[in-house]
């Protein structure tokens, strides 16, 4: 077992464990803001049921929505199960875009009212207060928890494990039955790398956003 | 002339009765004081003419055209609302600058939107935007802030944020410019910078509400001063017959509590 079969096999579940990352951010920020404003609707039902949503997708570990997400509809309705990466990320995604609705939450209400409030008394509609006052207020108070949980999202992905997808630790513990230890550090400087890169980019972007202050 | 003409205005905050039908009219030019205890409705009031609040009861009228009545919902309409409120411009206690533009940006930036809507915005849109930009400009400088055009609003201080604000609530040319405590925000040093620039806007016969605590301030620059207490229109009259004279005891009592302290 050389070092560049070892490299090889990491770099195939880092490329699923990569797939997961980026479809999952894809699709759960865009889907998070939608769930935020769910939650912060005037229409009291609609907040009750997306604030007991949160709180349910929150209060339970994501390994068991994987699970369920997986072999739910296999025991409970009799139907066939989703394909593996389609069952992960279902799971991801909704479970991130709940966790993004709470971020997108208070970025959203810690704005101050007298910004709205400056807006509509300059004759701006709502539309243009939200996209040329509100907005880029929301983003820079938000760069920072969502770097935090994107940068979970990187190490969350070998959760995928559970039922089976070969990401990347899945794949480095297979060789500890060959009696290597030294692939599960290997694994771990994908994880350091990417999560380094990540940071520096969130950085950049908070540097980028510091020319004024919320 | 009579620009501003309010009638039997209510405003309840659920079974609480904010104001209580208030009445007053101000003429082209005058600037009026509203002064009063903290919770007598000054701010509610100023509110609801922004339509930052929407009145329960009563009518609005600006140059004898009714902008708002209770009783018709056609002058209640978000459209209406949003194109009736630029016959007012309002500077708010807490400044509210746009944090992330610059002095001259934050001064442009409604005039900028509401050209998009006139109808030869695209031939000639470099004209429009000159003309705007130049008027930005003048008004830096009117407010004495020429050197500060590029300036963040976290660059300036509480006096110059503010000073900016008012520049920015010209920027539209209202008919009426409303104030709503414009230096209770600001350390005593820098409220007379403030007060500079509104006693110079009183000096242009800029028509001008003031709802203020500054009492000395209120009865140099007004012309016409109302004193309000629990949602109702106490006393109204000139500087000199509230001052001097106030007829009413509780008008009597509010300015007994001021001149002490």
């Amino acid at each position: 077992m050389n070092f560049f079969t070892v490299t090889m096999k990491l770099l195939e579940g880092f490329g699923l464990s990569c797939i997961i990352f980026f479809l999952t951010l894809i699709i759960a920020m865009p889907l998070g803001l939608v769930i935020s404003f769910g939650s912060m609707s005037r229409f009291a039902p609609l907040r009750w049921l997306t604030k007991t949503f949160v709180w349910v997708i929150r209060g339970t570990p994501l390994m068991l929505q994987l699970m369920v997400v997986y072999f739910g509809p296999g025991l409970i309705f009799g139907w066939t199960a989703f394909p593996k990466m389609n069952a992960v990320l279902i799971a991801f995604i909704i479970n991130y875009a709940a966790y993004f609705s709470e971020i997108y939450r208070s970025g959203i209400e810690g704005v101050p009212r007298g910004q709205y409030e400056a807006g509509q008394v300059l004759g701006m509609t709502g539309t243009q207060v939200f996209f040329k006052v509100i907005l880029l207020q929301v983003i820079k108070r938000i760069v920072p928890p969502m770097a935090n949980e994107i940068i979970t999202l990187v190490k969350d992905t070998s959760l995928a494990r559970v039922i089976a997808v070969m990401e990347i630790i899945m794949v480095a513990h297979t060789f500890t039955a060959k009696g290597l230890i030294w692939p599960l550090f290997y694994a771990g400087a994908f994880y350091l790398l990417f999560c380094g890169v990540l940071t520096l980019l969130f950085g950049y972007i908070e540097r980028k956003l510091s020319y004024f202050r919320v | 002339m009579t620009i501003l003409e309010v009638r039997s205005l209510v405003k309840c905050f659920g079974s609480s009765t904010v104001l209580n039908g208030i009445d007053f009219s101000l003429e082209k030019g005058e600037s009026l004081a509203i002064i009063g205890s903290s919770g007598s409705g000054k701010t509610t009031l100023l509110r609801c003419l922004n339509f930052l609040e929407k009145p329960d009861g009563g009518t609005i009228s600006v140059g004898g055209e009714v902008i708002y009545d209770s009783d018709n919902p056609a002058t209640q309409s978000e459209k209406e609302i949003r194109s009736k409120r630029l016959h007012f411009g309002l500077v708010f206690q807490s400044f509210n600058l746009f944090p992330q533009y610059t002095a001259l940006k934050n001064i442009m930036l409604a005039g900028e939107l509401l050209a998009t809507e006139k109808p030869d915005y695209k031939e000639n849109k470099k004209a429009i935007l000159a003309d705007i930009e130049q008027n930005a400009r003048n008004l830096m400088e009117q407010v004495g802030l020429s050197d500060k055009l590029d300036y963040y609003p976290h660059q300036l201080s509480g006096g110059q944020q503010q000073r900016v604000a008012i520049a920015r609530a010209l920027a539209l040319n209202p008919d009426i410019l409303c104030f709503d405590e414009p230096t209770s925000a600001l350390d005593p040093e820098l409220t007379g910078e403030v007060l500079k620039v509104i006693r110079s806007l009183a000096d242009k016969k800029t028509t001008m509400v003031i709802v203020t605590h500054e009492m000395q301030f209120a009865r140099e620059v007004s012309d016409k001063v109302l004193f309000m207490d629990n949602g109702v229109v106490v006393e109204y009259g000139t500087p000199e017959q509230i001052f001097a004279n106030p007829r009413e005891d509780r008008t009597k009592q509010f300015l007994e509590r001021y001149s002490g302290s």
